[in-house]
């Protein structure tokens, strides 16, 4: 039935000249076309199409059959397939380009997550060949391409094991491979054009297109995925992939260091600045950054020249940003790169101007958080070891400058007794022949102690809450008080000494001795009211409820475990104020 | 003898007239008054803000006022003050200068292998081209950007970059502020002013290494 119909339309239109075909026959064609192809009458519609007499209604309507068509192509029935394929290529040689475009494309944006590998798959090749039709005029066609695919293709599920990525279940990595293949004859007309005359034009258009597929590409799927190296898994479709894409940059003219240096090195009176902006996307940049430094990818094709300092210069705008996120996979290349970046530069080297670029302050801020924060361990102790490795790296003037800042900004007592920690070992350092330096000696070291040993809110402070700030601020108290001889006082420590008993020490043994009394109050309160209320229901306080659910009662036991270990905590202080407040009365003893 | 005083740019007149707008009177009052002038008549910062702030009229008061009290640019008593305001403050991160410290000879040698034209050199800052090849002391090939083939060559570009601004290893800044346009040297650099101690993890270079540069300066901007 649907083939009569077919055959009527067509004769009909035959008679119609100049193509005034009327909406009435583009809709009995489709209809009755779509209806052929999906009861297997494919060969018949075939013939129709092909046949000359038929060439100007083909040409108009027949990319309408694109819909129906892809769909049959997908279920890979055999039986009509070699005559699918056929009516494909038929159409995509005689219908519009553009017409074709929207309809292939349409396919593309329509498919559903089941269907997008191989839709992208089946789809790809005619893309290609009716683009290529287009002449000159392809760029901004083929931009819209790309941007459809790519946009299919980075919904696809990535990879996450190497398992998973030789299984390739959900068809990312075969995906990228075939669009790379796509955008082949793209990239070697640019290269075409270079060649030609010795350079390139930033405006070219087929250029800013690829250019752009470049930068999307970088942000979706390769900031996503976790490259496996070489010895892990050898044949990679996904480490080619990023590869591939850092070569077709070089060949279009973008150079991979500049791209690195963009954001250390704006020029902000350049017209079009914010256009250029939009072109090179932070996010893709930083993945850029990732993959030549962290997984090595296109290691041959940048210059090994470029100083240590330098590189973590430019990255450090990447660091920033992938350390100002809260996704573990963000966190993780973040760390990493910061940690490769680092050790390339030599212990004590880096200059105390550093220090004034925005990001050389905003990252290990950042740093704290993922250490304080981070829900997974692993990253948590991997924070702390980068934060570390920074701190070494910093020359000694470097590092004075950067604890005092850490000091005062990071209001947390766990970061401040690691910082009072390093500050200990610099002094120590210092004090060892040949080491002596203005910065952990002498004239600057006691401003930066005044911010060491203090209480932030007096007497008033909860010691339990900055117990790490006080255990290492009393430790390094002491140490210098043994270390630093009385007649030497290298460190100006023994001359500052009245005003730390005044403004620290003292207010330190106050606020001791009053949380002290409180605790031992409590604790004995919670014995006696365990005996009591053992035998009788216990009516508590307050509860507490987290997410609908209340939070089990504390009992007793446990109550009075905490407040224990309170008291133990105060012993723990008071055992080496006690100390330091010895060393000091046996100083100030004459000797008898 | 002090410079002459700035002259009056429009007649009563015209300031008051439509036709003169207020951006250019307050172009001119920033142009010519001192800073503590234009501080107490609050005529300091971004034209566009002045402009929404200040009234005509008070523009003309305050151009007039210039006049009379001759506080022009370079009266205030404090000169420093002046220039250090004048100074455009760039927003621009600063390029870290690290002066080089007198540490002794310089770790690196050059030969000419093809002469320059020994009169162009480059001064730091400046942007240079180098096509180059990188080797260890045992001859391996680390890193080069000269491509095989002549015909490669033409579709690829050299090396840029901003030269003695501490971008590249510091033999190299060294190196090539001391090559003329189109001479080709061989750079022998010692590890200290290369990759020192650490080398560069994960690629060729092990620590400790000496490189050895052949270096063609092409062009310098």
């Amino acid at each position: 039935m649907a083939l009569e119909l077919l055959c009527d339309v067509v004769q009909r239109c035959q008679a119609i000249k100049d193509e005034g075909f009327s909406p009435e026959d583009y809709d009995l064609f489709f209809t009755a076309g779509r209806t052929c192809i999906e009861q297997g009458n494919s060969a018949q519609v075939l013939s129709i199409l092909v046949d000359e007499k038929n060439k100007s209604i083909v040409r108009c309507m027949g990319w309408n059959l694109l819909g129906p068509l892809v769909q049959i192509l997908l279920k890979k029935e055999d039986r009509n397939l070699p005559h699918c394929h056929a009516i494909l290529s038929h159409l995509l040689e005689v219908c519009s380009p553009k017409e074709l475009l929207v309809g292939l494309l349409e396919q593309v944006e329509e498919a559903d997550t089941g269907s997008i590998a191989e839709t992208v798959t089946l789809l790809l090749k005619p893309l290609q060949t009716v683009l290529l039709r287009l002449g000159m005029k392809k760029a901004s066609t083929v931009g819209m391409a790309l941007s459809t695919l790519l946009s299919q293709v980075a919904r696809l599920p990535v990879p996450v094991t190497k398992e998973q990525e030789e299984d390739d279940v959900f068809g990312l990595c075969h995906c990228c491979t075939a669009l790379l293949h796509f955008v082949k004859p793209f990239v070697e007309e640019i290269k075409e054009v270079v060649k030609d005359n010795n350079r390139i034009s930033k405006d070219n258009e087929l250029r800013v297109e690829l250019l752009k597929f470049c930068m999307k590409s970088l942000s979706k799927p390769l900031l996503e995925v976790k490259l496996k190296d070489p010895d892990t898994l050898l044949k990679s479709p996904l480490r080619d992939f990023a590869t591939e894409i850092l070569i077709i940059l070089s060949s279009i003219g973008e150079s991979l260091p500049d791209l690195l240096s963009r954001n250390v090195l704006k020029r902000r009176e350049v017209p079009g600045f914010l256009e250029e902006e939009v072109r090179y996307p932070k996010e893709s940049l930083a993945c850029l950054s990732h993959l030549l430094f962290v997984d090595h990818i296109a290691v041959d094709i940048f210059p090994a020249v470029l100083s240590p300092i330098f590189v973590l210069k430019c990255n450090m705008e990447y660091i920033e940003l992938l350390l100002s996120r809260t996704e573990e996979s963000r966190l993780q290349k973040g760390l990493e790169l910061y940690e490769k970046s680092l050790i390339r530069v030599e212990d004590n080297s880096l200059p105390v101007d550093l220090l004034e670029l925005k990001t050389f302050f905003s990252v290990p801020q950042n740093l704290v958080k993922v250490m304080t924060l981070c829900p997974d361990q692993t990253l948590r102790t991997k924070g702390l070891k980068v934060f570390q490795l920074s701190i070494d790296k910093f020359n000694t003037e470097a590092k004075y400058k950067f604890f005092k800042g850490m000091l005062k900004t990071s209001h947390h007592a766990g970061v401040e007794g690691y910082i009072i920690k390093n500050i200990k070992n610099q002094i120590d350092f210092s004090l060892k022949p040949y080491n002596g330096n203005d910065w952990f000696l002498g004239k600057h070291l006691l401003p930066l102690l005044r911010l060491v040993l203090c209480l932030p809110h007096g007497p008033e402070t909860d010691l339990l809450q900055n117990l790490d700030r006080i255990m290492e601020s009393l430790n390094l108290l002491r140490y210098m008080l043994i270390r630093d001889k009385e007649w030497e006082n290298e460190t100006g420590i023994w001359t500052e000494l009245y005003k730390i008993e005044d403004n620290y020490l003292k207010p330190l043994r106050t606020g001791l001795n009053m949380s002290k009394a409180h605790y031992e109050a409590e604790l004995k309160s919670a014995k006696e009211n365990k005996k009591i209320s053992s035998k009788d229901s216990k009516a508590s306080v307050c509860t507490v409820t987290v997410d609908n659910e209340k939070l089990p009662n504390m009992t007793p036991e446990m109550q009075i475990q905490v407040l224990q270990s309170a008291v133990f905590t105060f012993d723990l202080i008071e055992g080496v104020l006690a100390r330091i407040e010895e060393i000091i009365e046996t100083k100030e003893r004459p000797l008898s | 003898m002090m410079a002459a005083d700035p002259a009056r740019a429009w007649s009563d007149e015209q300031l008051k007239s439509e036709d003169l707008p207020k951006r250019d009177l307050i172009t001119f009052i920033q142009e010519n008054a001192a800073h503590s002038f234009l501080s107490e008549h609050k005529l300091l910062g971004n034209i566009k803000n002045v402009a929404k702030t200040a009234k005509k009229e008070q523009l003309i008061e305050a151009y007039n006022q210039l006049f009379e009290s001759k506080r022009f640019k370079g009266t205030d008593v404090d000169a420093v003050t002046e220039q250090v305001q004048a100074a455009k403050i760039s927003d621009a991160p600063k390029e870290t200068k690290m002066e080089p410290v007198d540490e002794g000879p310089p770790k690196f040698t050059k030969t000419i292998l093809k002469k320059g034209d020994k009169a162009n050199f480059p001064r730091k800052g400046d942007t240079v081209s180098c096509w180059y090849t990188g080797t260890l002391e045992d001859g391996t090939v680390f890193d080069s950007n000269i491509p095989a083939t002549a015909k490669k060559k033409k579709q690829s570009k050299p090396l840029s970059f901003k030269v003695g601004m501490g971008r590249v290893i510091r033999g190299w800044d060294e190196g090539l502020l001391r090559m003329s346009k189109g001479e080709t040297a061989r750079l022998e650099i010692e590890a200290e002013w290369a990759y020192g101690r650490k080398g560069l993890p994960d690629s060729k270079i092990p620590p400790n290494a000496k490189l050895i540069f052949e270096v063609e300066l092409v062009s310098i901007d």
